[in-house]
């Protein structure tokens, strides 16, 4: 009996056979789930590999050479990981990673089955997962992370998530739980961000922006967290970048911003073409050009490139791994289509809406625009916060723009109907605004996640971008 | 309409302001604009003064547990006061989730901390340990806004009616003031608590005219106000209602599925 052996077998065959079983079975479900079109975000593979052995993800992650590496937040996620894949590559490690939407502990475990072979070895030398805030907890105690990076939070499908105070209350828990040796690497420029790992045995490191002309003048009302976490004060900005990033103090306790170890000292913001950046690290400082737009991943970056130099990358790796990034799915991508180019924004909350809008902003007027929300529970199901939005200044942008569910949120924000087409499926909603553009013409597509999913597929199946599962977005 | 002027003051808005909730501001702007009523919107915060007699009509969201503690120290002050003498006088008053909670007479919190409300409604809410989160559906029986309601809740208060005030209707879906009653919301005079967000305004655009015509009435003698075109608003309405229905089919068959 093989339960009998257990116990005297000093290579515990018994285990690694369940391992080898669970592998196997989670294999075949992530090509049943391909081939039903679940999605990257399905978790049914993992459930199966758990189901067939509690222990696979432990066992897996203990299996992988250089640890692991949790990246967490409410935006950034996808691009910080994929940079800092890009610079590991180029390091020569082969990093392990989630796809995109797969940040739950089903969808890690199903991500390392994946790229295991047979006997349950990982194709692979490090774990670089996207993790769900939530999630971070089990997470940590579950693969033990020699690093842990935390980009932003902001408000988001707070009906999933609770309150922000309670969920960084329990990141504040997973930080306590890591080793000591490991490292913590937090956004200086988010005040809650900021003050999290406090009791953590882990080192603590920040990142930055320290560019004055990155700047804006007023704090928008979709700014989440403006009181001091220590004494509740209200914090007094210096700098507001977007959101409620930027340069602050709190005028009672004295708990200011903590100086950054990778800053960016220069921004230049060229729409939707990208950003010139002059990082400046420890040891060096250095040019970058960072071909996706936009403030908000100035910060991707810098995540990326501290969590690179403190695994031991060096400047050159860091640096071609950024020329050698392959543009995450739908953050930023320009498709060709029939003689004109989508290009596709993911939003999912009004911060990253309102970086989107001021993205768009730079693109000038009389524009085509396509903006598609949908309310499904990976949205977070309640979508009130398109209020939050400033879609007041999308308002005078477009010559026309064609809406799935948004045109009642456009028409509150002072557009004309007129210039406001309603479509009920989104797949009539881009033959319509491909029909309003003009040959060379750029149709603005802003869309939350599955929406974002689902015109992935349509524009795939029109024969425009590579499928979900070949594209770049490993 | 021209020559009207509607004076809207949005109460803490830095502070509550969640799921949304400025959405009713902006509907309120809009829909005076389209009809030529000019609105003064003033942001009135924490320390600042409040004169009862300088607004027509008041507006006040939810918030985060550290934000509404902030308000409900600086609401028990002097603003509750005014705020109480101003909807006697006739001013018209929307308040969201944690707003409605400030208003009513007390808040015991789920951790035993009584937090006193401004007792402008005669509710009192006990915090529980779950929370109501989802779609909500109401039958809406105040007068001149009859019909249904459709928002969204997220909340763990539980808050119970006193005599001193009536429902703003009768919850369809969801679990509306406390999840058992069937009551959601309360009326007093012209001032409306809700626990809807969603945002509720612009969904429920009836309601958004009750309140700006009770604002007007406090300064101008007006029959009623000139309809819109809200064949957008009635198609999201009908949207949620839909979703709703949805639903709550789903539920009936879960329930139903059990059973066996």
């Amino acid at each position: 009996m093989p339960g009998a052996a257990a116990a005297a077998d000093p290579y515990n065959r018994p285990m690694r056979t369940r391992l080898v079983a669970a592998v196997a079975a989670g294999k075949a479900a992530t090509a049943l789930s391909r081939r039903l079109g679940l999605g990257a975000g399905s978790n049914f593979p993992g459930r199966v590999v758990l189901r067939l052995y509690p222990r696979a993800l432990e066992d897996m992650a203990s299996r992988l050479e250089r640890g692991c590496v949790l990246v967490t937040g409410t935006n950034g996620k996808t691009t910080t990981s994929n940079l800092l894949a890009s610079m590991l590559r180029e390091a020569g490690l082969r990093p392990v990673h989630n796809r995109v939407g797969a940040n739950l502990i089903t969808g890690i475990t199903a991500a390392l089955a994946q790229s295991s072979d047979l006997r349950g070895e990982p194709r692979g030398d490090i774990g670089l997962f996207e993790v769900d805030e939530a999630t971070l907890p089990a997470a940590v105690r579950r693969l033990r992370p020699r690093m842990v990076i935390v980009t932003n939070l902001f408000r988001d499908q707070l009906d999933r998530y609770g309150e922000l105070e309670t969920l960084a209350g329990k990141m504040d828990g997973a930080l306590r739980e890591l080793e000591p040796g490991s490292v913590v690497l937090l956004n200086a420029d988010d005040p809650l961000v900021a003050s999290l790992g406090k009791d953590s045995p882990a080192s603590i490191r920040y990142y930055g922006i320290e560019s004055a002309e990155a700047a804006e003048g007023v704090l928008r009302h979709a700014a989440d967290s403006k009181h001091c976490r220590v004494c509740g004060a209200p914090l007094a900005f210096t700098a507001h970048f977007f959101g409620h990033m930027g340069k602050y103090s709190c005028s009672r306790c004295g708990t200011a911003r903590p100086f950054p170890h990778f800053s960016a000292t220069r921004v230049e913001l060229r729409g939707t073409e990208g950003t010139s950046v002059t990082v400046s690290t420890p040891s060096w400082r250095a040019s970058l050009s960072l071909p996706i737009p936009g403030l908000y991943n100035v910060h991707n970056l810098l995540a990326a490139l501290g969590g690179a130099l403190l695994l031991g990358l060096g400047r050159e790796e860091v640096e071609r791994g950024v020329r050698g990034y392959v543009t995450a799915f739908g953050r930023g991508e320009r498709i060709p289509l029939e003689g004109r180019d989508i290009f596709l924004v993911l939003s999912k909350n009004p911060t990253g809406f309102n970086e989107v809008i001021r993205t768009v902003r730079g693109e000038g007027k009389d524009l085509v625009v396509l903006a598609a929300l949908n309310d499904r529970i990976a949205d977070g199901r309640d979508v009130s916060w398109i209020w939050d939005v400033d879609f007041e200044e999308l308002a005078p942008l477009p010559r026309v723009l064609v809406a799935f569910d948004t045109a009642r949120r456009m028409k509150y924000a002072g557009m004309d109907t007129a210039r406001i087409e309603v479509r009920g499926d989104l797949r009539e909603a881009l033959r319509a605004a491909l029909a309003h553009a003009r040959e060379g013409e750029t149709v603005f597509a802003l869309t939350t996640y599955t929406a974002t999913l689902e015109l992935r597929r349509i524009l795939t199946r029109m024969g425009a971008a590579p499928g979900l599962w070949e594209g770049g977005s490993s | 309409m021209k020559g009207l002027t509607l004076r809207l003051c949005h109460l803490y808005p830095e502070l509550m302001n969640i799921y949304g909730d400025r959405g009713n501001v902006i509907a309120l702007e809009r829909r005076c604009a389209w009809r030529g009523i000019r609105v003064e919107v003033s942001r009135l915060t924490l320390g600042d003064p409040l004169d009862p007699g300088d607004f027509d009509l008041f507006f006040i969201g939810g918030g985060q547990d550290r934000e509404q503690m902030l308000v409900c120290e600086d609401i028990s002050a002097e603003k509750g006061a005014a705020l109480r003498q101003a909807v006697e006088e006739g001013a018209a008053l929307l308040s969201i989730c944690g707003g409605y909670q400030l208003l009513g007479r007390s808040f015991l919190t789920w951790t035993g901390e009584l937090l006193p409300g401004i007792g402008l409604f005669d509710v009192e809410t006990v915090g529980g340990d779950t929370r109501f989160i989802g779609n909500v559906a109401v039958r809406c029986t105040l007068e001149g806004a009859e019909g249904t309601l459709v928002g969204f809740e997220n909340h763990s208060g539980r808050t119970r009616l006193g005599p001193g005030c009536r429902p703003l209707g009768q919850v369809i879906f969801g679990h509306g003031n406390n999840g058992e009653d069937g009551t959601e919301g309360c009326v007093y005079r012209n001032a409306i608590g809700t626990y809807l967000h969603g945002s509720l305004l612009p969904k429920n655009p009836r309601l958004a005219d009750w309140l700006i015509l009770r604002a007007l009435r406090r300064r101008h003698d007006l029959e009623g106000l000139p309809p819109l075109d809200d064949s957008l608003e009635e198609a999201a309405h009908r949207a949620a209602l839909s979703l709703i229905r949805r639903d709550s089919g789903l539920l009936w068959r879960a329930i139903r599925g059990s059973g066996r």
